[in-house]
């Protein structure tokens, strides 16, 4: 018995212990360990980066029009199943679809489905497929793909392109847009945010101004007249990191601010007024004190301005002043939907939508998650 | 005198990420009108704690055990309050029969309406006053309460008013509607030294003139030694010592109390050097079994102080220490 | 400059300009301190008091330099080095720095919450360049731990860990660290229990005699003063109004304003109906500052005199200094 409360002394002396030397980021982890849907929201991010990440490995086709499906225009989604009225089988199979014309439809295009035996396609793992790169690496190994034909699990769009495939470039895509604004946002807000935070009086209050003005641009026309400047001549690449570019540009001022007031309030503190009275220089306040005060702070303003910028990417696109094909985007596929024809026969190009919230929703919940660990932080007081 | 309200078995829990935390222990005390009680504690002691359980001002993540009551007994009868759960029926009681007053009066009026509005706004809510009479009437309260050009003052916020005096506003707001019991957390304590000599004065006045019981809590036993009839010392959410203010004061029993005493800067006794109690005040989280004080206590009897909850002996009459030494047959 | 008188101070004022547009004339500015002289002894435990807007922690941050002084002298000398205030070039401020230090008020402010304890002890070490290497300043850190009665295990743990008096204690540490000669404590034991307060009072006194320093103790809390400190300086709105050993102080109050202080003390006798000057009114504003002397507002023996000249500080008894027109006729018999 002695034993038994003896060990368990021990280990909350432990625990105690652990607690009383964690740093800061340890315990900011802790506490967001604990909140559920923080969590959630954290697994689905890191599966979803992944998807991104390896997304030519991921899907069987390539997702510009250099991939499409010629035979299957505005197809729709071809989900895999294991039995029919013919028999189970242990691998799962599509059915071969084939367009015809013919007087009988009236010389409309249509689609038909050979659900016999014959007709079926079954899947295959690990297929070769189309050669890409990842990493500087050549492969044309792809998670699945069928052994003859095509197979489009999330359906095609007019041009027969797959949108599973376009999906999860996408998504590669508006995070690598985010991640380019983020950073280009975030050197620019700490460096005009940190010097007017610092600093204060009459810098502080000029570079307000210039944040403000920034500010109060509005977004729409200026992408509009940067859209009209944008030269032909330019590829999807330079106009990819043009917008993402832009995107930062208009965005610091919100980040740039709440540095200022991180460290307008950090600035006061008394402990940082007891380094000054040991004449501390600037640099070592700023390095050993301010700096680490916002580290936890920023990077949930970063987390959260992600999905900013990737909404914001996404409006752009889908107005036609952002990206364009062959880079693929959220908004990119949604150029299309507004025809009534798209909303009320091919419902499954607003597939990718769900995606998105889900995407928008983790980054949200990380965020608030990252938001609620940080902030009790600050000391308790009696 | 008549008998204003009784608080028997409060115990209080909260529900935190930490767990259950125990608040407030077993607290029973009873007020009669016109008295002053003093509370008295350090920080953990669960004095705040236990006056807002008398309006249930707690958060909603506080939890009062089945047999806590707290009877208030008003002119058509007695109100338990643990029973009021709605808080239409609590908004009776809250601001009408038991008013508050806290330490910090810049955060208890709004800072965006003026005093005046703020107060006749509470009588409105209590009182059949039509405004003109509230506003009469409220002026009548800040005069009552010692602020000069009273009139002027009602038209001001609570920010263009010195410390003092929105103290004393405060206690004009809380005063205006005539509350049979008022609390009062903290009321001089972020005061300087000469305001808060004239803010007891004025709330002893106030008590002959209004015939009102006030609970007054504090950390400092000198105020309580000047206002109060009467003292309870809490000690992490236990009451240790309680009795009438002469008797504990000037026959302090519980170990903890002696401690208090020895530790205060006395003016009167200079020539005693200052004998704090020693080692820290138990976290919460760590309430000590036994008597709570026993981590801390140097006059220890034996292993019951660290296993046993002591109960209640009496000193003398109306004086009860919860203390192992005073137990029937201890041995010293 | 006597010997043994570690700072001297002579006229010693800070004002704070105040924002606003005054076209003509002067520019309003807010007299924090004005006119302050003063002797600190070496090795003395000096207490400061007063109430709000009394400038005391002004005073003590100006006295360190942390404060602007925009008249006055202030002379420093501890035998070794010795400087003036007003005129310090910046490494002599960095020599002054190395002997002068503060202590802060709010034990949870003061303590950076993201360095560990034995990095917030360590800091001033660092930051002067007191030592030369990782295992001197280690050395210097639990010296002045165990000497703070700091458990040498927790020198790991951070802020957070710890109560408010032990938080003290390591802001204490902090300051002693250096080895100063002369240490401000600006309302150190306000924020504390009690039963910690008079813990961490009687540490400091102990380290006073010990290390044989000069403590600035500035309070609001008369009695904390009385069992602490040797000499006493009331302050009011800016102004010192009276100054005299601690004992001579309380036995034989002289200004008005420091009976008022005394009897305004809520005594632990419950018996005790020491009525004698409850004062009236409020503190005047530091921004709108009475004319003569600045307590003539609240003082039961005003006369015409207080409200035009501004008393200065004469001379009583043994070190016991009065500003006050009318202090020899007041005297209790």
């Amino acid at each position: 018995m002695t034993d038994t409360t003896n060990t368990n002394a021990l280990t909350d002396q432990k625990l105690k212990e652990a607690y009383f030397t964690a740093s800061q980021g340890q315990l900011i982890w802790q506490r967001f360990k604990k909140n559920r849907s923080a969590l959630i929201g954290a697994w689905v991010l890191i599966i979803l980066v992944l998807s991104g990440v390896f997304a030519p490995f991921l899907t069987p086709y390539d997702a510009t029009i250099a991939g499409r499906d010629k035979e299957y225009l505005n197809g729709a989604p071809q989900v895999p199943s294991f039995c029919d009225d013919n028999g189970c089988s242990l691998r799962p199979f599509i059915y071969t679809t084939e367009r015809t014309r013919s007087i009988k439809t009236n010389f409309r295009w249509v689609t038909e489905t050979d659900s016999s035996l014959e007709g079926r396609r079954y899947l295959t793992f690990f297929s070769e497929g189309t050669e890409y790169s990842l990493f500087g690496i050549k492969m044309d190994t792809h998670l699945f793909g069928v052994d003859k034909g095509f197979i489009h699990i999330f359906g095609t769009d007019s041009t027969g392109k797959d949108i599973y495939s376009r999906t999860l470039t996408a998504i590669n895509t508006s995070m690598a847009v985010g991640t380019i604004g983020v950073f280009i946002a975030f050197v620019l807000a700490l460096a005009i945010g940190g010097v007017a935070g610092y600093y204060g009086g009459w810098i502080d209050s000029s570079l307000q101004m210039i944040t403000d003005t920034v500010r109060t641009i509005p977004s729409i026309p200026l992408f509009m007249a940067l859209a009209a400047f944008i030269p032909d001549t330019w590829s999807a690449e330079m106009r990819f990191f043009f917008i993402s570019m832009v995107l930062g540009l208009i965005g610091w001022p919100t980040l740039a601010r709440r540095i200022r007031t991180h460290l307008l309030t950090e600035r006061n503190q008394e402990y940082v007024l007891a380094a000054q009275l040991c004449g501390a220089k600037p640099s070592h306040i700023i390095r050993r004190h301010l700096l680490p005060s916002f580290t936890s702070y920023i990077i949930v303003d970063l987390v959260i301005s992600f999905p900013y910028m990737v909404l914001s990417e996404t409006a752009l696109s889908f107005i036609g002043l952002g990206l364009k094909d062959p880079v693929n985007s959220l908004g990119v596929m949604l150029q299309n939907v507004t025809s009534a024809d798209v909303l009320l026969n091919y419902q499954w190009y607003f597939i990718p939508v769900i995606f998105f919230i889900v995407l928008v929703l983790a980054f949200v919940f990380v965020g608030d998650g990252l938001r609620d660990a940080a902030d009790p932080y600050s000391d308790n007081s009696k | 005198m008549t008998r204003l309200i009784d608080v028997e078995n409060l115990t209080l829990q909260f529900d935190t990420d930490e767990g259950r935390i125990t608040a407030v222990d077993n607290v029973s005390f009873t007020l009669e009108a016109g008295e002053v009680m003093g509370l008295v504690g350090e920080s953990g002691s669960g004095k705040s704690v236990t006056a807002k359980s008398l309006m249930k001002l707690n958060p909603s993540n506080a939890i009062y055990s089945d047999d806590t009551k707290v009877s208030l007994h008003l002119e058509d009868g007695s109100v338990d309050v643990m029973s009021l759960q709605t808080s239409t029926d609590l908004k009776v009681i809250r601001g009408g029969a038991i008013s508050m007053i806290f330490q910090e009066p810049m955060a208890s009026f709004a800072p965006a309406i003026t005093i005046g509005d703020q107060m006749v706004e509470q009588l409105q809510i209590h009182t059949d006053m039509n405004t003109k009479r509230a506003k009469e009437f409220s002026i009548e309260m800040l005069d009552r309460v010692g602020i000069s050009d009273a009139s002027e003052r009602f038209r001001q916020y609570a920010f263009e008013l010195s410390g003092g005096m929105r103290q004393r506003a405060m206690i004009a707001m809380a005063l205006s509607t005539k509350p049979k019991l008022l609390i009062a957390d903290e009321p001089t304590t972020a005061l300087d030294v000469t305001i808060q000599a004239q803010v007891i004065d004025l709330m002893k006045d106030l008590v002959k003139d209004f015939g009102m019981g006030i609970i007054f809590i504090t950390h400092d036993l000198g105020v309580i030694a000047q206002t109060a009839d009467k003292v309870a010392v809490m000690y992490l959410g236990r009451l240790v010592e309680q009795g009438l203010v002469r008797d504990v004061i000037r026959n302090p029993s519980h170990p903890y109390t002696k401690g208090l005493i020895a530790a205060l800067p006395s003016l009167d006794d200079l020539d005693n050097p200052l004998t704090p109690i020693p080692g820290d005040i138990p976290s919460p989280l760590e309430r000590p079994p036994g008597c709570v004080f026993s981590t801390r206590c140097s006059s220890i009897v034996g292993d019951i102080c660290s296993s046993k909850i002591p109960s209640f002996s009496e000193v003398t009459k109306g004086h009860d220490v919860a203390c192992h030494i005073y137990d029937e047959g201890a041995s010293k | 400059m006597s010997d043994d008188v570690l700072i001297e101070a002579r006229d010693l004022s800070v004002h704070y300009p105040l924002r606003g547009k005054n076209l003509f004339g002067p520019k309003p500015v807010v007299k924090a301190v004005e006119s302050v002289n003063l002797d600190i002894a070496k090795g003395s435990f000096f207490g400061l008091v007063g109430e709000s807007g009394s400038g005391k922690t002004t005073l003590g941050k100006a006295l360190l330099q942390a404060a602007p002084i925009s008249r006055g002298t202030v002379a420093y000398d501890d035998g070794d080095v010795k400087f003036d205030l007003t005129k310090l070039s910046n490494d002599e401020l960095n020599e002054y720095r190395k002997r002068a230090q503060l202590i802060f008020q709010d034990p949870y402010a003061a303590l950076s919450p993201r360095m560990t304890v034995r990095d917030i002890i360590a800091e001033p070490l660092e930051v002067m360049g007191l030592t030369s290497s990782r295992e001197e300043t280690d050395a210097r850190v639990r010296e002045i731990a165990e000497k703070c009665r700091l458990n040498l295990e927790h020198l790991r743990r951070f802020p957070h860990a710890f109560s408010g008096g032990q938080r003290q204690r390591i802001s204490i540490a902090r300051a002693l660290v250096s080895n100063p000669q002369f240490v401000v404590a600006d309302e150190s034991v306000a924020a504390l229990d009690v039963s910690i307060q008079a813990d961490v009072l009687n540490l400091l006194k102990e380290i006073q005699q010990e290390m044989g320093l000069t403590f600035l103790f500035i309070s609001h809390d008369l009695s904390v003063v009385a069992h602490i400190c040797d000499h006493v300086a009331v302050m009011y709105l800016g102004r010192l109004v009276e100054t005299a050993p601690t004992r001579e102080l309380f036995e034989n109050p002289r200004h008005p304003y420091t009976k008022a202080l005394l009897s305004a003390i809520p005594s632990l006798d419950p018996d005790d109906t020491k009525q004698a000057q409850k004062l009236e009114g409020e503190i005047p504003s530091p921004t709108n500052q009475p004319s003569g002397c600045k307590f003539h507002t609240r003082c039961p023996y005003v006369k015409d005199i207080c409200r035009s000249n501004e008393p200065v500080l004469q001379h009583s008894s043994g070190g016991h200094e009065v500003a006050c027109h009318r202090w020899e006729e007041l005297m209790t018999p």
